[in-house]
Order: C-alpha cells, then structure tokens, then sequence
C-alpha cells in the first residue's frame, strides 16, 4: 500500500432519487493506476453510486475530491473532462449510430486535431479488432460481447484516467468475460486507474487489487481483494456453494 | 406526355414538401416538441425573400445565404429562452406554447404584411424549358434542386457533423448523451435552430412559385405533419421518402379525380397510414 495520496477520495456521500436516499454516506478511495472492484447484491446501490460519481445524479451530502481538487455537484461535462469516463450499466449504446460514431461520440467533449482522434481510435481498435471489422455497423446488430467492447471504447475515446464500468460481465458468456478482463488488464498496466461493478464476485476479486462490498447503501467491508477472496463471510454471502 | 408531365410536377412538389418536412421532423424526433409556429417561419421566410427581392433586389439564392442564420438565430433563441423552460413538460404543454407563439407570430404577419396574397415576380422572369410536349418552368426546377441541397445538407450535417451526431445521440439516448459530456439544453436549441432555418429557408423557395399569404401558414403545417406520418418520423430520409410520396399522390391524384380533391387525397393518406402503417414508410417500430 503505498502513501500516496488517492486519485479519487469520497468522504460520506449521500445521494438518491426525489425523496428516496439510497446512498448513505459513502467513503471511497482509489489510487492510479489501481483496479477496484465494487461489489454487493442487486439494489444495494452500486449503480447510483456510479451514477452520482459521473454527475448524472447530484450528491445531496458528502464530498468527492479528484486528485485534490472538489468534483461534488459537478456536472457530467466537467467530470468527464476532469478524466472520469463511465460506462453505464446496460452500455447505453447510440444504437442506430454505427461503431465508428458511437467511439467518436465518446471523444465529444474533446477539442483535439482529427490525427489525435484517428490515433485513438486505432487504438481502441487495436485493443477490440471486433470492432473494427464493425465499424461501419449499426451498434445496436452487435452482439451483447461485441456492444461491450464498444461500450468500453467509446468510455476510453475520452482519454481517461479512471474508467467506471457498470456490470461488466452482465449477460456475457465466460470467454467474453475473459477477454474483456485480459483487455482491462492491458489498459490498467498503461496506468488506467478502474473501478468495475461486477456480479460475479470472483471475477471481481480476481481482477482487482482492492475491493468494496456495498450494502442497502453502504460499504460494509472494503480491504485487499485477495483477503476478501479469504474471507469466510464474503464467501458464505457471494460465492454460496463455493463456502465450506 | 401529360403523365410524364404530371410526374415532374409531383416531383418538384414532391421536393419542396421534403425540404418543408425535414426541419419539423427533426424537432419534432430529438425533442419531441411538434412546433407549430413551422408553417409561420415558412410564410416569414416567403416574406423575407419577397422583401429582399424588392428592396435590395437580391435573388431568392441570394437571400438563402441569409435567410438560414437568420432563422437558425431565431430557431435557437425561441428554445433556449422559452421552450427550455417546459421541454421536461408533456408533450401536450409545448404544442400549446408553440400554438400560442404561432398565434402571435402569424397575427403580427397579418399585421405587417395584410392578408392580402402577394406574388414575387421576377424580373426577367426565368422563362420555361420545353421538351417536345413537355413543359418545365425554370423557377420550379431552380426551386426543387435548393429544396434538394438543402435537405441534403442537413442529412450530411446530422450524419458526419461533431454537432449532428451529438443532436442524434441526443434524440437516441438522452442520458447516455449527457454521459459523453454532451450539454443537452444546448443541442435542443441547435436542433430547433436547424428545424428554424430549415423552414426559413423553404419559405424563400416557395416565394419563387406560390403565392405569399399569412394564412398559407396552416397549409404548410398540414403537408410537414403529412410527409413525417408518411415518412416515418425523425429522419431525413423519412421526409425525402415521405415528401415525394405525397407529391406524387397529390399531383397523380389531381390528375384521376381532380385537382379539388388533392388536399383531400392527402388527409386520406394521412389517417390510412396512422391506421395501418404509423410507424411511416421508413419508421422503425417503436423508435421513438
């Protein structure tokens, strides 16, 4: 564990819909260059905590702070441009837009000179050559694996630091599954800092250095993912059959 | 030859009921607003290249170059001061605000420029080509290929454009627009501003061969509404499709019945699609 200080460090928020507080005080740390995983039942509010992250819901308590400076109330826009990229649960492609769009798309709120986009798009190319080979397709005749990657592409087209990926491996067969992890890996040892929601807790641990467990709005236990693999509860709760 | 005649007029209403549709399709898919001050910004433009001729003399051409940042400028600025406010509103709270803006729009023209028809007559007139029996008035084809080009520059703006992408990300997923940093107030406007000039432009095209009169507002509404139902909604194709169906059913259908009927023949096409086919020619079911 290193001192240094975190990347993205959230000091008790809350947030939620209307009147309806689903996230009660949250505290979160990520370092650079580190993969996190957050896991924990449905409806235990890892999505909106990824939601508020990315400013699509505003936090009504607690802070965030991005390499020292405050991101709280901050809309999408700026979050993004902070270098936050989220790629929602579901992926929310532009599904009548082809895959070369949807990747642009990705790259919207960057005013940089067309090489610098065709450079990145190649390289999101280089690290999904399905894509590639679809690039002219309409994203949403992809196949649930293909959708994905693109997904994760359009979220790297922003050039970020941290990438949020919400239920990574949802729907997805095991071999997919597999290689979009080899392809995190990659991008994590090019010093991409993640944090991924996963349901499948043993992926999630594996992938990950550290983890949170969420629960009915909280983190309940957070810690070093190999201890959380140890744990006799995270196993009894997650891994059911697995527990002896 | 008089069905070969009869095509080509179809066809050259066909394109101008394109460029009508497009604008108000446009509006009507990202927004989901049905502007119904587009019919007066079509007869404002009407005006604007009637003044334009007779002041400054400048060409219907001509007053294109300024008819669309001006009506862009409008566009853009009706929505971000006034529609913004209730666009999270049903769908029925912004037909009532542009019905109530169209009133007050289309009785300040009345106003200004009486109900009286005027008529832009070019001088030289542009003549007429002739092809053994048929007949081709030049302002007509002039008006139909800018009727072409302009619906063809917005499809080209929508598809390849930074901001034509960002206004089609919008109409397909708002939220996961406003993910990729998309500031989705901002495009509303920009897509109302393109609706705008769009009309604006179509209204300086239609000087060249129509009458010009407040009250034709209410027509030019009534053929947006019918080429997007035919079309399908939301798509520049949809309005190129939906445009040239209705103009050639309307000018064949003059020929069969009667050019009394054409308007009549429109509306039946209307309601037989809403019934059978609502998702239009190009629609996609449940895209919405």
């Amino acid at each position: 564990m290193s001192a240094a200080a975190p990347l993205l460090d959230v000091r008790g928020l809350e947030a939620g819909y209307g009147e309806i507080t689903v996230l009660w005080g949250i505290d979160l740390s990520l370092r650079a260059g580190e993969i996190t995983a957050l896991v924990g039942s449905n409806g235990a509010g890892k999505s909106t905590l990824m939601r508020t992250l990315s400013g699509l819901i505003t936090p009504t308590a607690g802070s965030v702070e991005w390499e020292g400076r405050a991101l709280q109330g901050a809309d999408p826009k700026d979050i993004l441009t902070a270098g936050i990229a989220h790629v929602p649960e579901g992926r929310r492609l532009f599904s009548a837009m082809n895959v070369e769009d949807n990747l642009l798309m990705g790259a919207y709120t960057r005013r940089v000179p067309q090489a610098v986009l065709a450079r990145d798009l190649e390289r999101v190319y280089t690290i999904f050559p399905k894509l590639h080979e679809r690039r002219t397709q309409a994203a949403g005749t992809m196949s649930g694996g293909e959708q994905q990657m693109c997904a994760i592409g359009r979220g790297l087209m922003s050039a970020p630091r941290l990438l949020m990926i919400d239920e990574l491996s949802l729907g997805l067969s095991p071999l997919l599954v597999e290689q979009l992890v080899e392809a995190l890996k990659v991008l994590n040892q090019e010093g991409l800092a993640i944090l991924v929601v996963e349901q499948d807790v043993v992926t999630a641990l594996e992938l990950s250095t550290s983890a949170y467990v969420m629960d009915m709005g909280r983190i309940v236990q957070s810690g070093v993912s190999a201890d959380l693999m140890r744990d006799p509860a995270i196993r009894r709760a997650y891994l059911g059959a697995l527990a002896e | 030859m008089l069905g070969f005649q009869v095509i080509l007029n179809g066809l050259v209403l066909g394109c101008l009921y394109a460029c009508i549709a497009a604008g108000f399709s446009l509006v009507w898919g990202v927004l989901n607003v049905i502007n119904l001050m587009h019919g007066s910004f079509i007869v404002l433009g009407s005006y604007l290249a009637w003044g334009a001729y007779n002041t400054l003399g400048f060409g219907p051409w001509t007053t294109l170059l300024i008819a669309a940042p001006l009506f862009f400028t409008l566009g853009y600025a009706v929505q971000r001061g006034i529609l913004n406010r209730v666009i999270a509103a049903p769908v029925l709270v912004t037909l009532t605000l542009t019905f109530g803006l169209d009133l007050m729009l289309n009785n300040a023209m009345l106003v200004a420029f009486k109900a009286d028809y005027r008529r832009m007559i070019l001088d030289p007139p542009l003549g007429t080509w002739s092809w053994g029996e048929l007949v081709v008035p030049v302002d007509r084809v002039i008006a139909m290929l800018f009727a072409l080009l302009l619906t063809l520059a917005l499809y080209l703006i929508l598809r390849r454009s930074r901001i034509g992408r960002a206004i089609v990300a919008v109409r397909l997923d708002r939220e996961a627009a406003r993910l990729m940093g998309v500031d989705v107030p901002s495009i509303y406007a920009t897509a109302f501003g393109f609706g705008a000039a769009m009309a604006g432009c179509a209204g300086v095209l239609l000087a060249m061969i129509f009458p010009i009169s407040p009250i034709s507002s209410g027509t030019y509404l009534g053929k947006a509404f019918v080429v997007c139902v035919l079309g399908g909604l939301g798509s520049v194709p949809g309005a190129v499709v939906g445009g040239l169906f209705l103009g050639l059913v309307e000018s064949l259908g003059a020929l069969a019945f009667g050019p009394e009927h054409a308007v009549t023949l429109s509306f039946t096409l209307l309601i037989v699609f809403l019934i059978v086919r609502p998702h239009g020619l190009l629609g996609k079911r449940g895209f919405e």
